[in-house]
Order: C-alpha cells, then structure tokens, then sequence
C-alpha cells in the first residue's frame, strides 16, 4: 500500500495480490511482491506452481483477474507487453525465444528499437536523425554483446549459437530495451557448471552496472541460494513463504512441497531441481 | 510519456553521430534521382533500340517486381500471408482508370494517350513533346490508385492483423473476392460520349467502369518510364525499410511475434504498417497494369489466381528477400513467355551457364552443385525441345504444364527460395574446406 513507512523506500516494481484462473483452474492465486531498487530477488517452487505465469502476467502476456501491477508508481495493467518493455520491463524466455535468422547483432537491434525518435517517414527518407539513431543502436548493441561475450560472433545467425550463449543472448536482448526490472525465466537451464558459476558472477555485475532490479526464476538451488537477496516461494499458485535464503531453507512447507514429506534440507540444498 | 524514460544518454550519442545535413540530404536523395535518370534512359535511349516484344517483356517485368517486392514486406518481412494482393491491384486500377478515362474527357474531350515522350510505348504522334499536362494527370491517378489501395489495407489489416495465424489469409482472399465481385456487379457501361461525361457528376464516374466486360477504352499511358520509376522506388522503400529499426521489428514479428511483443515491438501496429505500404504500392501497380498496351482491364484476371502469381514470386524469391523476389518475379515474367516458342539455348545458353556457374561456384558449399544445376536446366531444356520437334507437339499449349512443373522441381529442390531471407549483395563467398560461418570462430 502507498502508505508504507519511511523506512521502506518505494518499491520499483510494486505488485498487489494478483490472481489468474484459466477456467475452474487457479493459476495463480493473490501473488504479492514489492521489488525495491537493485534487489535480486528469486522466484522457486515446483514444476507447474506458477512461476512463468506469473511472469507473463507480469509481463502483459495474460491479463490478471484481480490484483494490481505497477512499476515506480506506473500501473501497468491494461499495458500491451510492448508497452510495458518501453515502460522499463524486459525479460527472457524459459524456452529460447530468440530471432532464429536474425544475425546476433540484429536480436539486440530490435530491442534497441523503442529508444527510437524517428518516424516512418523518417525511416523510408533515411533523415540524418534517423541515420544517428541506427548508429548510436549498432554501437549500443556493441556494446553490449562486448559486456556479455558475444562481439565475436556478432555475425552469426542466432540460431547457430551453442546453448549457453543463446541464454547469454536472450539477455543482452533483453539489456537493450534498457529496463528498470529484468525478469530472468531460468538462466541457467542446460549450462554446465562452469557456466553456471560465470552466469552468478553475470547477472550480479550486470545488476550493478545497469542498476538492475532482477526477478529470477530459476530451478537450479545453486544459483538462486547463491545469488539472490530474497526469495519467493510458490506452489500450486501460493505463495508459500518470502524470506532470506536461509529462512526459505529451514522453511519446512518449502521442503514439504518440493518433496511431499519433511527430510533434512540438505536434499532440498543439494539436490538440484526436483 | 514512458517512451522517452531514462533514454537520455541514447539521443545525446545518436546526436551526435549524425551526418551533416547536407551529406544526409546526398544521401537521402541520390537513390531517387538515379532512379528517375535511369528510367528517363530506358524509356528514351533503350526502348527506341529495343524490338517491341521485348520493351513490352520488360513493362512487365517492372510491375511484376513492383507487385513482388510490395508483397515481400507483409509476407516476407513481417511473416504474415496475405493473399489478396491483386485485389489492391484491383482497387488501384479502377481508381486510377476512372480518374485516368473519365479525367481526359473532361481535360481534353476524348480518352486518347495525350502524355509527352514519358508515357507510352509507341510513338505515334508527331512532335512529342517531352513533358504534358496528361503526364500530370497520369501520376496523380497513379499516387490516387496507391492511396485508394493503402486505405483499403488498414481498414481491411486492422482488425485481422491483431489475429494470429491463418486469419489473415482468409480475411485477404475473402476481400479479393468481395472486390471483384463488386466490380463485376457494376453495369457493363462505359461511358464515351463527351456531352454525356459532361453531364454526369463526378461522384457517378466510377459507376460507369465497364463491370464484368472490363474497362475498355483506356490510354495506355504505361511506359518503361513509369513503370521503372515505380519499381525503383519500391526496392527503394523495401531496402530501407529492411535496413532500418523498423523493418528489424518486421523481421523480429516475423520470427517470434510473442518475443517481438516483449522487447517493445507494438505489433499490430507494425503489421498494420508493412501491409499498409504494401498496398500502397500494389494499387500503383495496378494503376500501371491498367494503363498497359494490350491490357484489357477486366476484373476477373485481378483475382485470386493473380494473388497467387504474385505470392509464387515471394515465396521462389525467397521469404524476406527483396533482391529474391525482384529475381523471381523477373524470371516468373520472361518465363511463360519463352515457352510459347522454346528458343534454342546452345550457343549463348553455354556461355551463359560456364560464367554463371563460375560466378556462383565461390559460394556453395558443394563447388560442383551451381555447375551441375545449371547443366542439367540446359540439357533439360533441350530435351524439351527435342523431344517437341520429334513428336511434332506445339509446346506453346503445354507452356503453363511445363511452367508448373518447373515450380514444383524448385520448392522441392530449394524449399527456402532461391535467396532464402538474404539479399544477393548479402551472400558471402564460402572459404574453402570449411563452412563460412562455423569457420569464424
């Protein structure tokens, strides 16, 4: 609510008890998450508890039954996705969704496309606006790739890269709509371990330089206990518990869910995604 | 307005990184002025030198190209399948063909060509001059019959655009048929008495286009001039379209339009838009089409089997090509026309075949394949006529069967077109022993 204490600063991304039922079934029930500036924030639960429906609700994919979504005092409901990534809200894909036959170059130049001030007209006259635009995008996006290791094969089709940059990719994309939160549905997923401990070191320095707020989802225990600040835990739409990672660990509904029955939460620690 | 958030930074670099004025306004203007000084040489120099068959090829190679490379941006570029494009075509024709037939009655009192040395592929009046008032008339039909047609595309794209999937096709090939039924209702009259014109409203003018019977009557203003201005000015928009922030989110729709959606791209707005241009340009080549020596304009050849000539062009080319489908659309035209009277290809096919093979030959990755394939078109073309001669059949019957066929031998030997999504000056020279792009790392 807006009259939170002094003490608490304004969330960036303020979200209030949203809901969505496809159907009889309740998707996600009364998710409530207040972001405040730079935080990294985590997002667990099972298989099928909600996390990436969330995240399309988040992003403008679904439309929440009830609930409120706003970013730095913004509402953004009744916001296409489109508008809510020029409002500051980007994200990656859980499945790759990158631009196959794009060059890796052109996947950020699309998204470097909403700082744009020239019109159409401008585009087909090439006007000398226009012109500074497309090479200020070329050499943003440069830039970027640079930051993520990818200027080497800023040629190459998207589709031709191995995994790992693909995922390196998506998030570059997702850097040059220059947000204000960055959603990041399962970084990790199919990197070895070595690419995982660079991708903790990644998203941690990128969070810096951009001044990042970033919501993760992520199966991988490692990562998110290793990284993220807070944690959100979902199951079967509800949220289960919010707290530190440690809180989260010795939370035993957090183990129930994930394994049905209470045991020791090392299992839960070490034993991957369930 | 969230826009213009925190981009500061951006629009200080972008300023300053643009050209002077004056270099921006070379470079915005060169490409126009090249375009009309070529069409001016084509029409003058060129076509006088050129047999009448050919400079009549080659009218129809320019409105081709101008129908491919339009139907390249919503189907090529932004992913969408339309195929109802002949009937912006059609909507452009009777447009401009009203304004054209009906405006010279009241201009000059008959519907004769009365355009300068620019209009027109035969030279029958004596001294031309090199501009005419009819010129005037002539391109403000031509600009009419795009506009006309760019309306008819968003008020048609507008609602199907913000559907996924097959709707659009349904909705584009229902519109063809709604335009040509419409036209073909209309009563078969076509008004030719000047007093009668006179006394007719303008408003009225577009009742009397002819309907089932086709507009006849119509001056053939069509030139290489026009039709090349035009199809300069089309690559011209499909180039820098494709090489600009907005027709990076075309092909960004076009390759996931959900991710598209989620890095800012507002993409209804931007199907609305490729297929508005689209249109545009479609109703200015039916203008041209209408205007054409021995084109009668008729509204049952502006239906969906043309949309699907149009769409064979696109898809040979290559979806998203726009040298692809310029290519395709100026082979697609030659073609059914050199199959009336298969001319022999021995001499100048051979020589022909040795340097395009060796010109292609650096960029396949199997070095034999562009020899082979081109080897085996000139052997099959040769069997085709000898086995004609032999059998003392008239090919030019069988000329759309073996037309077809051709067709269906290229989407199964090169599904992607002959381009895929890459321009010619794209393609880059694969180095020996390995692939061009895997070799780079």
């Amino acid at each position: 609510m807006s009259d939170s204490p002094a003490a608490n600063p304004r969330p960036v991304l303020d979200v209030e008890r949203i809901s969505i039922a496809f159907g009889g079934l309740k998707a996600v029930t009364d998710f409530t998450l207040q972001l405040p500036r730079g935080r990294l924030h985590g997002l667990i639960g099972p298989n099928g508890a909600g996390k990436t429906t969330v995240f399309n609700l988040l992003t403008g994919v679904y439309r929440p039954t009830s609930g409120a979504i706003s970013l730095e005092g913004e509402s953004l409901l009744g916001m296409r996705p489109s508008q809510r990534a020029a409002a500051g809200l980007a994200r990656t894909f859980q499945n790759i969704r990158l631009f196959p036959d794009l060059t890796v170059l052109d996947n950020v130049r699309v998204a470097c496309h909403l700082r744009t001030r020239h019109t159409l007209a401008g585009t087909l006259w090439r006007s000398s606006l226009a012109a500074g635009e497309e090479l200020a995008i070329i050499e943003r996006s440069r830039e970027l790739l640079d930051i993520l290791g990818l200027l080497h094969r800023e040629r190459d089709d998207a589709r031709n890269l191995p995994y790992g940059d693909q995922r390196r990719l998506e998030i570059a994309r997702a850097l040059a709509t220059d947000p204000k939160v960055l959603l990041l549905d399962e970084p990790a997923a199919g990197m070895n371990p070595q690419e995982k401990i660079e991708l903790r070191t990644m998203i941690r320095s990128i969070r810096d330089k951009f001044s990042l707020t970033i919501l993760l989802i992520e199966h991988d225990m490692g990562v998110v206990m290793g990284l993220c600040e807070r944690i959100t835990v979902l199951d079967h739409g509800v949220t289960i518990t919010e707290g530190t990672p440690e809180e989260v660990q010795k939370n035993p509904k957090v183990i129930e869910a994930y394994l049905g029955e209470p045991v020791a939460l090392d299992a839960v620690a070490g034993g991957g995604g369930a | 307005m969230a826009q213009h958030r925190g981009h500061d930074a951006f629009h200080a670099r972008a300023n300053a990184l643009r050209p002077p004025f004056a270099l921006s306004l070379l470079r915005s203007a060169w490409p126009l002025f090249a375009c009309l000084a070529l069409a001016i040489v084509l029409q003058l120099v060129i076509r006088p030198m050129m047999p009448v068959f050919a400079a009549k090829m080659l009218l129809d190679i320019g409105t081709s190209i101008i129908l491919a490379v339009s139907l390249t941006m919503v189907n090529g570029f932004t992913g969408q399948f339309s195929i109802g494009h002949a009937a912006f075509m059609a909507v452009g024709a009777y447009v401009g063909a009203t304004i054209v037939y009906y405006g010279s009655f009241r201009l000059f009192g008959n519907a004769n060509m009365h355009g300068g040395l620019l209009s027109g592929m035969i030279d029958s009046r004596n001294p031309l001059p090199l501009f005419s008032w009819a010129d005037l008339l002539f391109l403000c039909s031509l600009l009419a019959g795009g506009l006309a047609a760019a309306a008819c595309g968003y008020v048609v794209g507008l609602p199907s655009l913000r559907l996924k999937g097959d709707y659009l096709a349904i909705v584009t090939l229902g519109f063809g048929e709604i335009v040509r039924v419409l036209i073909q209702s209309q009563t078969t009259e076509v008004l030719s008495n000047p007093q009668t014109i006179a006394a007719t409203p303008m408003y009225m003018w577009p009742k009397y286009s002819g309907g089932a019977l086709g507009f006849s009557g119509l001056p053939f203003y069509s030139s290489l001039f026009w039709v090349w201005v035009f199809a300069g000015l089309t690559l011209l928009v499909a180039a820098r379209l494709k090489y600009s922030s907005t027709g990076r989110a075309f092909l960004a729709i076009r390759e996931d339009e959900v991710a598209a959606e989620a890095m800012g791209v507002p993409t209804t707005k931007y199907k609305v838009r490729a297929f508005v241009i689209a249109a545009f340009f479609a109703g200015i080549a039916g203008v041209l089409f209408a205007h054409t020596v021995g084109v009668q304009l008729n509204p049952g050849e502006l239906g969906f089997l043309k949309s699907f000539d149009i769409l064979i062009m696109v898809v040979l080319g290559g979806l998203g090509s726009i040298s692809g489908a310029a290519l395709a659309a100026t082979i697609l035209t030659i073609l059914p026309e050199l199959l009336r009277q298969p001319p022999t290809i021995w001499p100048w096919g051979l020589i022909a075949g040795v340097v395009l093979a060796a010109a292609l030959t650096p960029f396949s990755e199997k070095r034999w394949k562009p020899a082979v394939t081109i080897a085996v078109i000139l052997i099959a073309w040769e069997v085709m006529r000898w086995t004609a001669r032999t059998l003392g059949v008239d090919l030019a019957g069988y000329r759309m069967v073996i037309y077809a066929i051709a067709l269906v031998l290229m989407m199964i030997l090169r599904p992607e077109g002959l381009l895929g999504i890459r321009e010619i000056w794209e393609l880059r020279p694969v180095r020996a022993g390995g692939r061009g792009k895997g070799a780079r790392r």
